[in-house]
């Protein structure tokens, strides 16, 4: 099943992923400000919160409240469903098991109903099936328990900015220029020779620009790789990735978003 | 036990089932061979009347008298019928009264006669056939019946005598075998009530026969070896994971409480942070792992299977792995033949591979190598992953198959002693075989059957 065409940033086809990136990220609650949000400078975007247990929404709240999101937040199913009937919400945060109605009936619902906000479940089930099923009843996103604040906000941002479907053979971001047709890359004047696996991150990376990428994401949407490897993979692509396109003498597009994944910005 | 209470006990009942049931039979043999016996001397009985009767029919009238005479006379023990009537019914000669009335001609008959040689007339049984004579006369050729009943007497006689003792002794024996089998089995059950109770070590009683109770306990003590070895496993295992998350959480609670008791700064504050939470996340991601473990374990779900091609999966997880083993110096090299196809599913597949193929480059020194081949051996495709690195020692290789297991060669090296597991739940779920092969350094095959 795919939602949402292949150029999205977010796409469904992935199955699984075992939390674990969290891991590599011990100091991404310090390094706010290093995340860059540029939503800022827009209108609040209104995200809908329908989670049970008071604490995490509490958590959840204050650090969306702090990236300057306007919360709504629902304790159980029914209230839930009828908060995000109203259409408010431009994004929806959904627990898997609420008390009156369940986070997948919810999302069903909406979507029966023709409702196509995009939903992000969390669930402390992380079974491979049960990320399935979350997908599967309408879900675009799907984020298993315990998480790391960032990487639930990472997320959301990137279903928020999820672009247009677009039938664009070329990509550019700045001086990049990223041909889909011949498989080229260019920077500015100078070519840049890129492995197929390195075009594809590349690829992800343009169409998500401006957007902070957990290694986690980049894992299930370049790879379709559905489990966190134990060895430190995505850093090691990206380093090649990154020394082909940001030359010693340019000014870098990759950065390196400590803790939480990179972003593909245009240069200063 | 009373004597009623005995009376409702299974063992009792069952011997009396089993005794009635050697009654029933015994009483129809009795009453088949009696009359098997009875109609057997009946026909001969008949064959011989019917033959004298039609022997003396032929004779000439005088001969006639003279040969029912002579019959009469050579019969000390009375059993024979003979006279001759004329045609009014009047005796002529022969040792019956009368022709019992309504007696028509033909074949022998059992009929009540009057018999008159004993001086006194007295009543008895015959088997008796007449027959008309040319002249009017009628011939009565005829033979006492007493054999028969005498038979049925004996019959009864011989079953009285030992029906009763033979029901008896089914009933005893009845008594002692199934009192055996009940024995047995409340034998089987008090164990079966221990090892309940949590005494893993109780076997099944085995008397060393082979009768069908001995191979069954055999069986269920087999079965309870497996159970106890399990268990034993499992509590190893709970051993390890209360040791490996126990480390990690130890850890975080003491920076913790340095932390919020000696950090001046806060920088230092936010470094002890830091180490807590990477503490808390590795054992996160063991928790993880071992559930991901668990869920492939139980996974029944075999339907989501498909065709997969090994030869593209290779390499990709290649392509993945390279820039790593490139930049620890390590070449990593896929050697695949043709396209193989197996019948699994294609991301557990994956992920089983990308696991040996994360070992290998990470035992393998730089300068070292590590090869992902795929190579056809009989009806079946080889996933080999070979490296230079240290290897297996023999004796390890079982140990290293089991969760948390590492040597002491890796102890320094990161991981969480999880993946061998893994690889090895994901291989069993597909039914393929895992084997670590000889060689220098590690190589490490999955046999997988190619689909049909």
């Amino acid at each position: 099943m795919l939602l949402w065409p292949h150029n999205g940033c977010k796409k469904v086809s992935r199955i699984d992923r075992v939390a674990g990136e969290q891991r590599r990220s011990p100091s991404a609650i310090l390094d706010r400000e290093a995340v860059a949000l540029p939503l800022g400078n827009e209108s609040m975007p209104r995200l809908l919160l329908i989670e049970d247990d008071e604490e995490t929404a509490e958590e959840i709240r204050a650090e969306f409240s702090e990236r300057g999101f306007n919360v709504d937040w629902a304790v159980n199913g029914i209230e839930g469903l009828d908060k995000a009937r109203s259409g408010k919400a431009e994004v929806i945060v959904v627990d898997r098991l609420l008390p009156g109605m369940d986070g997948l009936t919810i999302i069903e619902a909406l979507r029966h109903e023709g409702m196509r906000t995009p939903v992000l479940v969390l669930s402390a089930l992380g079974a491979v099936d049960d990320r399935v099923r979350g997908l599967h009843a309408g879900g675009d996103d799907y984020l298993t328990k315990p998480f790391a604040a960032v990487e639930l906000v990472a997320r959301v941002e990137a279903l928020l900015r999820r672009p247009a479907e677009s039938h664009d053979t070329a990509l550019r971001v700045g001086p990049l220029e990223l041909d889909l047709i011949e498989r080229t890359a260019k920077r500015g004047d100078r070519t840049i020779d890129l492995l197929p696996r390195e075009f594809r991150l590349l690829e992800y990376m343009m169409r998500c620009k401006d957007q902070t990428l957990t290694r986690a994401m980049l894992l299930e949407e370049v790879w379709n790789y559905k489990f966190v490897p134990q060895t430190n993979l995505v850093d090691v692509h990206m380093g090649r990735l990154r020394r082909k396109v940001d030359e010693p003498n340019e000014p870098p597009m990759i950065h390196n978003v400590r803790g939480l994944g990179f972003i593909l910005r245009e240069p200063a | 036990m009373s004597l009623p209470d005995f009376l409702r006990t299974t063992t009792f009942r069952w011997a009396l089932a089993v005794a009635s049931a050697f009654v029933l039979c015994t009483l129809l043999l009795f009453g088949f061979v009696y009359w098997q016996t009875a109609a057997y001397m009946t026909s001969t009985f008949d064959d011989l009347i019917t033959a004298e009767l039609s022997i003396i029919a032929a004779e000439a009238p005088q001969q006639q008298l003279q040969h029912i005479e002579n019959r009469l006379r050579n019969d000390p023990r009375r059993i024979r019928i003979a006279a001759l009537f004329d045609a009014n019914g009047h005796r002529i000669v022969g040792n019956i009264e009368s022709l019992p009335p309504g007696l028509a001609p033909g074949a022998p008959i059992n009929v009540v006669v009057v018999r008159v040689d004993n001086g006194s007339p007295e009543t008895e049984e015959v088997r008796l056939a007449t027959d008309k004579l040319p002249s009017g006369q009628v011939l009565a050729i005829g033979r006492n019946v007493d054999d028969i009943a005498e038979i049925a007497a004996i019959v009864r006689r011989s079953l009285t005598l030992g029906l009763l003792p033979a029901f008896a002794l089914a009933i005893v024996i009845g008594l002692v075998l199934s009192s055996r089998v009940q024995n047995r089995v409340a034998e089987v059950n008090r164990r079966i009530q221990r090892i309940v109770a949590g005494d893993l070590r109780q076997r099944l009683p085995i008397r060393g026969g082979d009768d069908p109770f001995d191979q069954f306990a055999v069986s269920v003590n087999q079965m309870l070896d497996e159970i106890e070895t399990l268990i034993h496993e499992i509590s190893g295992i709970s051993d390890n994971i209360a040791h490996d998350l126990r480390t990690p959480l130890t850890r975080v609670r003491v920076r913790l409480e340095r932390g919020r008791e000696h950090a001046k700064t806060l920088e230092e504050l936010r470094a002890a942070t830091d180490q807590s939470i990477a503490g808390l996340d590795q054992s996160l991601a063991i928790i993880t792992a071992l559930l991901r473990i668990a869920e492939i374990e139980h996974s029944r779900r075999l339907d989501g299977f498909s065709e997969v091609q090994l030869t593209p999966l290779l390499r990709e997880v290649g392509d993945f792995y390279d820039p790593i083993a490139e930049d620890k110096g390590v070449t990593l090299s896929v050697e695949t033949p043709g396209d193989v196809r197996v019948h699994g599913d294609r991301d557990l597949l994956f992920e089983a591979v990308a696991n040996l193929v994360d070992n290998a480059v990470k035992f393998t020194a730089a300068g070292g190598r590590v090869v992902l081949a795929l190579a056809p051996r009989g009806d079946e495709s080889v996933i080999r992953v070979s490296d230079t690195g240290p290897g297996i020692q023999e004796i390890e290789r079982k140990a290293v198959t089991k969760r948390f297991y590492r040597s002491d060669k890796s102890r320094h090296t990161e991981g969480l002693g999880l993946g061998l597991s893994l690889v090895i739940a994901i291989v069993n779920l597909h039914g393929f075989r895992f084997t670590i092969a000889d060689g220098p350094g590690c190589t490490i095959e999955i046999a997988c059957p190619l689909a049909r």
